[in-house]
């Protein structure tokens, strides 16, 4: 009996080893997946049989892993070969890269803004017509999606550069649950009750938010997100679209009002955590910790599905600590909207097995696989969302799959010398001391200049 | 193991490749014009001519290549449009004399230019003279030396820790606040308080940049001759005079030269800021600037450009002073 | 002679003094960092890396056991368990979050009809005469004294770390030819600079002075295309290529520099006799110069080990291509939270420039080798 049992636990670890290095999830045997779409991709793509090609991300660490599970999986149905390369200085690399004439055959932009700039210089290849319906078609807020990924071209013409593949969404407020019920607070419904919570809080003699914006050489972008999410919550999303394109001014009240409201939040020293003056100097990688300190330093922290990471090691999400929808106005009639980012994949060689790829990146099995891990959200409605490695992911990614509107990053979307450059430091200068309407002027003058 | 082979093979080759160029080209030299026999003036005086070319030929080769093709290229490349598509002419400079970071660069770079040579050459001036009189002096300075060999993101996290910020009356985890704390103070956000954050900054670069000034001055300094100084100390000189007076004269030279590669590797400042604020609270400086501009979400390389001229003319200065230098020393 | 002497000792006293006062201001950041590196990273952000060697207070909580952890102890409902830690003092406990340190241990109070009792060893036993029937447990506060605590985890993380061997390797490969060819281009063109007359050489010398300035980042694209375009490609010998184009004007100017520097008449004499210049160089300026060349030495070595960005650019950053620099930054992840991996990969990365700067210090006296030529 004794025998029998350490012989097959042996041949467990033995088929555990040898499926670990190659596919995460067994094909065939979780019924929750869609295996079948991985079959149909095999059989439609077989005549890729050794070929290669090599994929150029930002993704480094766990990130990296992750997206390397679901590289197996495409190995397996086509018989080509992948290989993925991380980079943290992406976004030079990938300029240099490709000016100088040596290219990833695929690369993966977090930033839209990165991949518009190079496929009017012509060093993407266009992406088939039919993906773009097919975008508008499978992805929630699909034409959203499909916007954000159709530049123009060398010669001026519109047409599909990449393809979206994970998102995360940024429209969040993280809370203690526990801390809540000791004090007997409730989570707003909406942004008016949301202000009421923070005068409450603020009224009782504690702190309500951590807000950092510290980043090192990226230090404001956090205030970035947080005007944007208001944006969505004050004005329409055409008015956020011409905004990111600077149809309508930064300096336009629409805008200085959206400031302002950020302004509400984080320029009263009773409502933030250190002061007014730490917020600017707070690093965002740190002002969670507030959370869980005792007695806690603040009740609510506004960040992106990323921020767990830097929770205190073990901490629960679910449990230790939770999060609620950034709540909409009442009185505005909206919607649900969510601000989030996510990363498009574009083809830069032609490789035909790195196009496949792209199509792969379409079937559910990709995104599941991923989906069944952490860190991934999708906006594709094909996919099993049983399939959520855990409860938060799947709660994140209802918020998405629920999205009236879906918005991404703003400031991504903007030129790099005012999304990545001026907005964030008229943000640190605006919570420094500055007016929303100096801070707006500042950021449109250098708008202006812009060629 | 074949990794290693190759590179043990590299050296070979380069080595190898060097010697056989300066010692086969001179030889070659020689056969021809050789410095004896009927012609022997004429041949000697000719073969002075090419020689020093020889010398310098696979340095100038290097140079060329690797970086004055470089410079014209940006030269061009700053009279084009953003995406190199279109001659703007001379927009890009326009552009810059009327933007503010830009004057904010400019006049923190003077800032910079003023302080960080000028501390650095001092205190490794102090730190040569004082770990060379001692007998832990090469472990001393090691210690000095140290920060030279950390990368600039590690120096980054080291000065976080000594700038970090936390509200008054909260546990301090940067060392400079726990200090003004302790004594009754209020915590600063260092980093932020203009216009002191930029010095700020420039202490990190002293921190680092006394390490090269320390080992170059030091290796002068051993360099003196020993009978200028027992003259000087049988004459009663104090340690002071023999100090300023005998010894920092004889080794001029090679301050100016620390004092000139610490001011180039001060306009170029690059790493420092970009770790620290990027540029955020009135720290602009140029070479941060450039980079901005040439690599951030959409690049724009005629600005990037305009702004990489304008680093290289600064130079100009130093460059013509060197000029005058070299005419003195061949008088 | 006496008054020499006494005069002489406490300027001794003073030197050393004052040596050590430098030493210590200028090692202090560092210490930081490495103390850091043995902490965690909970710790890096919550105490300043100098209290690290006290015992220090911490406030938690620590969940009671839930409904089903629940005994019978006669008729009541028990939940009992262990609050602290090994080698951690309790000094107060609570049992809410605004007022964690709100009873001394060996207090009780009631928690929703349940008593609940903390000894002073940091045993919490909750007593209730009803069952229990919360499906998780009750949050105990507790303010704890923990014994300073180190750990060797982030070292042991980073030297484990897949494929930081054959990035060892990796570096060392680019490192060493781009520390020894620039040298050796260098030495020449500083003793044609130094020593040789010619037209333009004012010139020539400003100029490389000039080039000093040029920021590496302009010269990225132009370079990589021209390397795309010559067959060079992505790898070692482009690497070597660029580092020593990067390197040579720093090398030229410190050498030449030096170089001049040297005493005429050993040259001149050395000329008169009928020496070639190249035997000049090689007989009498390269034996002293070796300072120079050792302290340009160390100096490149630490650029090049350091380096990323060239690194990434010219040699690609394929598995197998990866340099030290670029798994450290891997393993810091994509958003670069990681301090306490930042802290031990720097004390890492600086281990062999250091070994290096060691090795080379005794080169660095000029003394030892002009002494053989004081004669001439």
């Amino acid at each position: 009996m004794k025998r029998i049992l350490i012989n097959s636990a042996a041949m467990i670890a033995l088929t555990a080893t040898a499926a670990q290095a190659q596919l995460i999830f067994e094909p065939g045997e979780d019924e929750r997946f869609n295996w079948a779409s991985l079959e149909e991709f095999g059989a439609a793509h077989s005549g890729l049989e050794g070929q290669r090609f090599n994929i150029l991300g930002p993704w480094l660490g766990g990130d990296q892993e992750l997206f390397e599970s679901v590289i197996p999986y495409f190995e397996e149905a086509t018989g080509a070969e992948v290989e993925y390369n991380g980079s943290d200085s992406f976004e030079q690399q990938i300029v240099i890269d490709s000016e100088a004439g040596s290219p990833p055959d695929v690369a993966v932009f977090p930033q839209p803004g990165l991949a518009a700039g190079l496929a009017a210089k012509g060093q993407l290849k266009p992406l088939p017509d039919e993906m773009r319906q097919w975008i508008v078609d499978n992805y929630a807020a699909g034409e959203s999606w499909a916007d954000l990924v159709t530049y123009a071209g060398p010669e001026g013409e519109e047409q599909l550069y990449a393809f979206p593949y994970k998102a995360d969404v940024k429209s969040l407020v993280w809370y203690v649950p526990e801390n809540f019920e000791d004090a007997g607070y409730e989570v707003p419904e909406t942004l008016e009750d949301l202000k009421t919570l923070t005068e409450q809080i603020a009224e009782d003699g504690e702190t309500p938010w951590c807000i950092g914006l510290g980043s090192g050489g990226a230090t404001g972008w956090p205030a970035t997100d947080w005007v944007e999410d208001l944006m969505l919550r004050i004005n329409s999303p055409e008015d956020y679209d011409a905004w990111t394109t600077n149809e309508l001014k930064f300096n336009d009240p629409k805008v200085i009002e959206a400031i302002d409201e950020f302004g509400w939040f984080a320029k009263n020293g009773d409502f933030v955590a250190g002061g007014v003056g730490s917020v600017a100097a707070t690093d965002f990688r740190e002002s969670p910790a507030g959370l869980f300190e005792f007695p806690p330093n603040c009740y609510l922290h506004r960040q992106a599905s990323f921020i767990p990471t830097f929770f205190p090691e073990g901490t629960m999400i679910g449990e230790d600590v939770d999060f609620f929808y950034f709540p909409a106005f009442s009185e505005v009639d909206l919607g649900q909207p969510v601000l989030g980012g996510g990363t498009l994949f574009s083809v830069l060689t032609d490789n035909e097995a790195a196009m496949a790829f792209i199509e792969f990146l379409q079937t559910p099995i990709a995104q599941e696989i991923w989906m069944a891990q952490t860190g991934f959200l999708t906006p594709h409605t094909g996919v099993n969302t049983d399939v959520y490695g855990d409860d938060t992911l799947k709660r994140m990614g209802d918020i998405l799959l629920n999205a009236t509107t879906f918005r991404f990053d703003g400031s991504d979307l903007m030129p790099g010398a005012i999304g990545a450059g001026a907005f964030w430091t008229g943000m640190v200068d605006f919570v420094g001391g500055q007016s929303a309407e100096d801070s707006a002027n500042a950021i449109q003058s250098t708008w202006d200049t812009l060629q | 193991m074949e990794l290693f082979l190759l590179a043990v093979s590299t050296i070979a080759i380069g080595v190898l490749g060097c010697v056989a160029w300066f010692w086969g080209s001179n030889y070659v030299l020689d056969s021809i014009l050789p410095p004896r026999g009927p012609n022997a003036g004429a041949n000697i005086r000719r073969a002075g001519m090419v020689r020093p070319w020889l010398f310098l030929g696979p340095a100038i080769l290097f140079l060329g290549i690797y970086l004055v093709y470089p410079v014209l290229n940006s030269v061009w490349l700053s009279l084009m449009n953003a995406s190199s598509s279109r001659f703007v002419g001379g927009d890009n400079y326009g552009w810059l004399i009327g933007d503010s970071k830009f004057q904010e660069s400019m006049i923190n770079n003077f800032l910079w230019l003023l302080v960080v040579p000028a501390l650095s050459t001092l205190f490794g001036l102090i730190a040569a003279q004082l770990t060379d009189r001692i007998r832990w002096g090469n472990f001393g300075k090691s210690l000095i030396f140290m920060p030279m060999a950390i990368s600039f993101v590690g120096a980054g996290v080291i000065w976080k820790l000594i700038y970090e910020y936390r509200e008054a009356g909260a546990e301090q985890i940067g060392l400079l606040n726990a200090i003004v704390q302790a004594l009754g103070g209020n915590p600063q956000t260092w980093l932020s308080l203009q216009p002191w954050n930029n010095f700020f900054l420039m202490i990190v670069l002293v921190w680092i940049q006394t390490g090269f000034a320390m080992v170059i001055l030091s290796a002068a300094l051993r360099g003196i001759p020993e009978e200028t100084i027992e003259a000087a100390v049988l004459d009663g000189a104090s340690p002071w005079q023999i100090f300023f007076k005998i010894k920092v004269p004889q080794i001029m030279g090679t301050i100016a030269v620390v004092w000139t590669t610490i001011t180039i590797t001060v306009l170029k400042v690059f790493d420092i800021v970009f770790v620290m604020t990027n540029g955020q609270w009135g720290t602009q400086v140029l070479a941060n600037l450039m980079y901005d501009w040439m690599f951030r979400g959409t690049p724009d390389y005629g600005r990037g450009s305009a702004i990489a001229i304008v680093l290289m003319v600064l130079v100009l200065p130093i460059m013509i002073w060197n000029i005058r230098n070299v005419r003195k020393e061949m008088r | 002679m006496d008054g020499m002497a006494g005069q002489k000792s406490s300027l001794t006293w003073a030197v050393n003094i004052a040596a050590l006062l430098l030493v210590v201001l200028w090692t202090i950041p560092t210490a930081g960092l490495l103390v850091s590196s043995f902490r965690d990273r909970d710790q890096i952000s919550t105490t300043g890396w100098w209290k690290s060697m006290t015992s220090q207070e911490q406030s938690s909580f620590v969940r009671t056991g839930a409904a089903e952890d629940q005994v019978q102890d006669g008729d009541l409902y028990v939940l009992e368990g262990d609050l602290v830690g090994e080698g951690q003092s309790l000094s107060a406990w609570g049992t809410s979050a605004r007022d964690p340190g709100a009873f001394a241990p060996g207090e009780s109070t009631d928690v929703d009809g349940a008593t609940l009792t903390v000894t002073e060893d940091g045993q919490y036993r909750m007593e209730s005469t009803a069952p229990f029937e919360m499906r998780r447990g009750e949050r105990i506060f507790v303010i704890t004294e923990s014994p300073p605590s180190f750990t060797t985890e982030n070292y042991s993380r980073v030297l484990n770390a897949q494929g930081i061997g054959r990035a060892f390797m990796n570096t060392m490969t680019v490192t060493i030819p781009a520390t020894v060819i620039p040298i050796l281009i260098a030495a020449f063109a500083a003793y044609a600079l130094a020593w040789m007359e010619f037209p333009g050489r004012a010139l020539l010398t400003a100029a490389v002075v000039g080039l000093l300035v040029v920021p590496l980042q302009v010269a990225l694209i132009p370079l990589l295309r021209l390397h795309n375009e010559i067959g060079i490609g992505k790898g070692y010998l482009g690497i070597w290529l660029a580092h020593t184009g990067f390197g040579l004007p720093l090398a030229i100017y410190l050498l030449r520099n030096y170089m001049v520097g040297l005493p005429r008449e050993v040259i001149e004499s050395a000329r008169v006799d009928g020496a070639t210049e190249f035997q000049i160089f090689r007989k009498i300026i390269l034996p002293l110069s070796f300072p120079a060349l050792a302290s340009f030495a160390i100096f490149q070595f630490l650029w090049v080990w350091n380096d990323l960005l060239v690194a990434t650019v010219f040699l690609g950053n394929t598995r197998d291509e990866l340099v030290m620099t670029g798994v450290l930054r891997e393993l810091m992840g994509s958003r670069g939270g990681d301090w306490e991996i930042l802290a031990t990969s720097a004390f890492i990365s600086i281990a062999v420039p250091l070994l290096v700067f060691f090795a080379m210090q005794k080169y660095l006296v000029r003394g030892l080798l002009a002494g053989s030529v004081k004669g001439g």
